[in-house]
């Protein structure tokens, strides 16, 4: 770790961190931030990574840009990513101190500009580090940078969110800064009072962390269909959740608050040049772009395209199924259960599958949201259903949504119910082959894993209901116990009353007399039953 | 609480900026910062200060950093250097026009490792540089080896030494900080070949500051600090044969925690010197 150690392309600029490593902690982009990044590399010119970056995000930017530089302020990710990148520039310390004489004609601060500060200083606000930032961009340069919003959706979700953790990284403490921007608007406000011009803002989901999704503003003030928003929800992954982040994601766009209560925004700006004409961007950038596994797809309101060479298909509409079920479980309306898992056996029969948090329903026939691969041999299509009821009925009961069915059945039980209910009764063997066929198409089947604050509240409420089911009944017993014991003393008192009695009467002179009396007549009698023998 | 908190008399100066007699100092709940450093306070196998108890720093960098190397529980009150000047706004002041010549501090080893260096061209190099009279002040280790004293009484300078760090239950290190601040205030300048706590300590009581010299090799120097070539990068400043003297002075005040003294209440609280008596 020595500094006579660090590779030649590290240039040491102030303020590095020596004991530190944002490798992990970066903002996880992949396909969608690749492919924005990519639209946005200008053919030959110079290019920055603000702050660290996905791994994969840097390979292709220092692949593909004329000269491209990263700036880090961690002293092993620079020596890291110098010995990785050979021809990368590497500058290593905090953002403020990166006064360079050659701006950039890109500067892609895709982490946002949370770790671009170091211990070092005493933490810049963060419009000190846009400041610090904008500043490397010239007249006719770009900016790409993203901003966390301290509203997102996904911090409706986190019942521990991380700026309140406390974590090494928060020497400084997180959710205090009033010049954080406030809302789209704002953040237009502060790259306007840096001269530089929005050309476009995107809304990502599901997660700040790890983004796969960037939805255009002016797609997200259309009517989106649910089926593209779906896939928009954060998983639990290992967090700690409060409440179901599927259902409040999709709220969250029913609603029209896409973008306000998007977890994450990306704004593509330029400051435009005196006389030039700024590069047109119009058709490059595009309205949405959502990844699929490691596929990504361009978004508009009404079609799905794959890129790169996919041609565009028309997005399915409709209700996802899976709340259909929760909204009639609510309603205990069993025979609107029975019909629609009727019609969801039909389809599978005829060649369909996908589990009902992944299909939409337009009350006439099924859409998958997101194409499943297909299973590795043929599955009989009786265990695709029971595999969709099972991984609802793990669903149903992991979240504590109301339903019907009497309460302490487990999920197995119930996915052989709605088997039956749908007219396709199936047994043991089906269910294990449909768990099987579960685990391997790796989605996993819910928020089992991780408990949803909500879910925990409501195991809570059940375990305190049966505790006071438990302690009445304790209480009844030890009623009962004691009246019970209190029979009993009376009643071997009673005996033994009864005993000293029958011993006083043993023992008085009638008593003996009347024994005395009754002897040879017993020994007559006993004569006379031997002679009749 | 630890033998460190007691060194340099800075327990008994604490001790007595709250009202209590320096006699025997008391235990101090926690763990103070007992010299300048730039890792977090403390060294960085510090694992003899036990989570719960305060660490008590110097300056806010330091808890910062030591926040992020997963450190917690930190205090600022700045040097027990700034306590002392608050208490002895006058000892050995003369008139600054008398102040006179340069002391130069050269980096020290201590009881667990020596410094590896060359004492004699050290001295010539101070000779070259220093027009003045030269004070030469060692680490009581250092002044006890007479070939390193000679190096430097050969050049002709006057070579003192601040003593014994001292402990708890020895009254040796009670006038260490008394000791130097008597001498720096004698002096125009203040130098050394590193930056360290008596540079800094000579800033604030306004000498010029110089750090120059064969910076030398300390025995088993752990790789977390990142070596004379981080210190260059951090303060470019204060490294040269002339420092600007309001670069150094403001140094001084932020290293130092001169924004950071507290108060004689707060520190019997946090020190744990005063019990809250509960019903």
């Amino acid at each position: 770790m020595r500094v006579n150690e660090t590779p030649g392309n590290v240039r040491m600029i102030g303020g590095e961190m020596l004991l530190w490593s944002d490798a992990d902690a970066a903002t996880d982009w992949r396909g969608v931030g690749l492919e924005l990044a990519g639209r946005l590399l200008p053919a030959s010119g110079r290019v920055l990574l603000a702050g660290p970056h996905a791994a994969g995000l840097v390979a292709a930017v220092a692949d593909r840009a004329g000269h491209a530089a990263v700036l880090v302020r961690s002293h092993p990710d620079a020596c890291a990513l110098a010995g990785r990148h050979p021809s990368l520039t590497v500058h290593c310390g905090r953002l403020r101190a990166l006064t360079e004489e050659e701006p950039y004609d890109l500067v892609l601060a895709l982490d946002g500009l949370g770790r671009t500060h170091s211990a070092e200083e005493p933490a810049p606000s963060w419009q000190e580090s846009f400041e610090a930032l904008a500043r490397l961009v010239p007249p006719g340069g770009r900016l790409v940078l993203a901003v966390p919003n301290d509203l997102g959706v996904d911090r409706f979700v986190e019942a521990r969110p991380p700026d309140r953790q406390g974590a090494d990284g928060d020497w400084e403490p997180r959710g205090f800064d009033p010049t954080h921007p406030c809302g789209p608007a704002a953040l237009d406000a502060a790259l306007a009072a840096a001269g530089l011009v929005t050309e476009g803002r995107y809304a990502a989901y599901p997660g700040r962390d790890a983004p796969r999704a960037l939805l255009a503003s002016e797609l997200l003030a259309q009517e989106l269909p649910e089926a593209l928003t779906v896939p928009l929800a954060a998983r639990g992954g290992d967090t700690m959740l409060v409440a179901d982040p599927l259902r409040l994601t999709r709220l969250a766009f029913r609603h029209g608050l896409g973008e306000h209560l998007a977890p994450l925004w990306v704004a593509v700006a330029t400051r435009p040049a005196a006389g030039l004409p700024a590069e047109p961007l119009a058709g490059l950038l595009p309205a949405g772009l959502v990844e699929v596994g490691r596929v990504v797809h361009e978004v508009t309101a009404t079609t799905t395209r794959r890129l790169p060479d996919g041609s565009p298909r028309p997005i399915p509409r409709g209700r996802v199924l899976e709340e259909v079920l929760v909204e009639a479980c609510a309603r205990e309306d069993v025979r609107s259960i029975r019909h629609l898992l009727a019609r969801l056996a039909d389809w599978v029969e005829d060649g369909g599958d996908a589990p009902a948090d992944n299909l939409v329903w337009d009350g006439e026939r099924f859409a998958a949201v997101t194409p499943l691969p297909a299973p590795t041999g043929p599955v009989a299509a009786r265990v695709v259903l029971c595999r969709i009821l099972w991984r609802f009925a793990v669903r149903l009961l992991a979240a504590g949504h109301h339903h019907p069915w009497p309460w302490p059945q487990a999920a197995d039980e119930l996915a052989l119910t709605l088997c039956g209910m749908a007219g396709r009764p199936c047994g043991e063997d089906d269910l294990d082959q449909a768990r099987k066929l579960d685990a391997e198409l790796g989605e996993p089947a819910g928020p089992a894993t991780a408990p949803a604050y909500r879910d925990l509240l409501a195991a809570h409420d059940r375990l305190s209901d049966r505790l006071t089911a438990t302690l009445a009944r304790v209480a009844r017993l030890e009623t009962k116990l004691s009246y019970r014991e209190r029979e009993l003393v009376r009643a071997r008192a009673k005996l033994r009353r009864t005993q000293r009695k029958a011993a006083a009467l043993r023992s008085s002179l009638g008593h003996r007399l009347s024994r005395r009396l009754a002897r040879p007549r017993k020994a007559a009698r006993r004569m006379l039953r031997l002679l009749s023998g | 609480m630890d033998e460190s908190n007691h060194w340099y008399g800075h327990s008994r100066i604490l001790g007595t900026y709250c009202g209590l007699p320096d006699d025997t100092p008391r235990r101090i709940q926690g763990f103070v910062q007992h010299g300048w450093n730039y890792l977090h306070g403390f060294p960085p196998n510090d694992h003899w200060c036990s989570p719960g108890y305060p660490r008590f720093i110097w300056s806010d960098v330091l808890r910062r950093r030591g926040w992020s190397m997963g450190r917690r529980g930190h205090y600022l009150i700045g040097a027990p250097w700034i306590y002392l000047l608050d208490m002895e706004p006058d000892l050995g002041r003369i008139p600054e026009a008398e102040r006179r010549g340069t002391i130069w501090y050269p980096f020290h080893g201590w009881e667990k490792g020596a410094v590896d260096g060359d004492h004699f061209r050290l001295a010539a190099e101070i000779r070259e540089v220093e027009t003045g009279p030269v004070t030469v002040c060692l680490y009581w280790l250092e002044f006890g080896d007479p070939d390193i004293r000679r190096a430097y009484e050969s050049a002709g300078f006057r070579v003192v030494c601040h003593g014994d760090r001292g402990s708890r239950w020895d009254g040796r290190g009670r006038d260490f900080l008394r000791r130097q601040l008597t001498e720096l205030r004698r002096h125009r300048r203040v130098a050394s070949n590193r930056l360290g706590s008596a540079l800094f300590y000579g800033a604030s009581v306004g000498c010029d500051v110089a750090v120059y010299g064969d910076p030398m090799q300390f025995e088993g120097e752990r790789p977390e600090y990142g070596g004379t070539a981080r210190r260059m990068r951090l303060w470019p400043e204060l490294h040269g044969v002339r420092v600007d003297p309001g670069l150094a002075a403001e140094a001084a005040r932020r290293e130092l925690g001169f924004d950071h003294q507290a108060t004689p209440e707060e520190l019997l609280r946090m020190f744990g010197w005063k019990r809250v008596r509960c019903a």
